[in-house]
């Protein structure tokens, strides 16, 4: 698929997913375009194969519009806006963070230890953090294998 | 990437996943991290970063060693 479609697909899809409060299927982002669903398919592949999605290996939907997770996680997100409050999944610590940054709202990240499962919840407000109780953040993977085993990164 | 109630948390989940000790940020860096790599994603303009443009972030975080090398 020519890049700009697939810029197109991709820009939708993260607005549809904000919009609707959850990820949106291909038929959905289709009909936002006022195309064919077997194109975005092939442009959610491409996005893929470009490391900026990650698909459900049987439907070819999507699995993980980073920082956004389809499926719940243990890293529940709640962000403030003007007009309430919305919930989204992080695929993990850093990408529930990132949530934050891209939709520019305060809030708090609900988890828990990877270790001992003890409750814990990070704010942000503004470019304030903190985390309650304290803890530290853990990457497993070298950065060079990232993209090895994406889920269990 | 998972949080950890302190290092020795991680070491124990380390142990158990026998996985070598990766590493460990402050959650204020991991904010950073997340503002920076995050903040531009739903922009029309955003593309993947070049693995110089990634070491270059990762530089100006103080993230420098061979763990954050991409290639």
């Amino acid at each position: 698929m020519p890049e700009d479609f697939n810029n197109r697909v991709r820009v939708r899809l993260y607005q549809l997913f904000i919009e609707l409060g959850r990820c949106p299927s291909m038929a959905e982002v289709a009909s936002a375009l006022r195309c064919g669903v077997s194109d975005v398919a092939a442009s959610f592949q491409e996005l893929a194969a470009a490391h900026m999605l990650v698909l459900q290996a049987g439907s070819g939907e999507v699995l993980m519009a980073n920082p956004l997770s389809t499926v719940p996680t243990p890293f529940v997100v709640e962000t403030r806006a003007k007009d309430g409050s919305q919930s989204w999944y992080g695929n993990c610590i850093w990408d529930a963070l990132g949530v934050f940054a891209m939709l520019q709202r305060d809030g708090r990240v609900l988890t828990s230890c990877g270790c001992c499962g003890e409750s814990m919840t990070v704010s942000v407000r503004g470019s304030a953090v903190e985390a309650n109780p304290p803890s530290v953040v853990h990457f497993a993977i070298p950065a060079r294998r990232w993209w090895d085993d994406i889920v269990f990164n | 990437m998972l949080i950890f109630r302190s290092e020795e948390h991680i070491d124990k989940w380390c142990k158990a996943w026998r996985l070598p000790h990766g590493a460990t940020l402050s959650v204020e860096q991991a904010w950073k991290l997340a503002d920076a790599w995050y903040r531009d994603r739903m922009s029309p303009d955003w593309r993947r970063r070049t693995v110089d443009e990634a070491h270059e972030l990762f530089r100006s975080l103080g993230l420098t060693s061979e763990f954050w090398r991409l290639a």
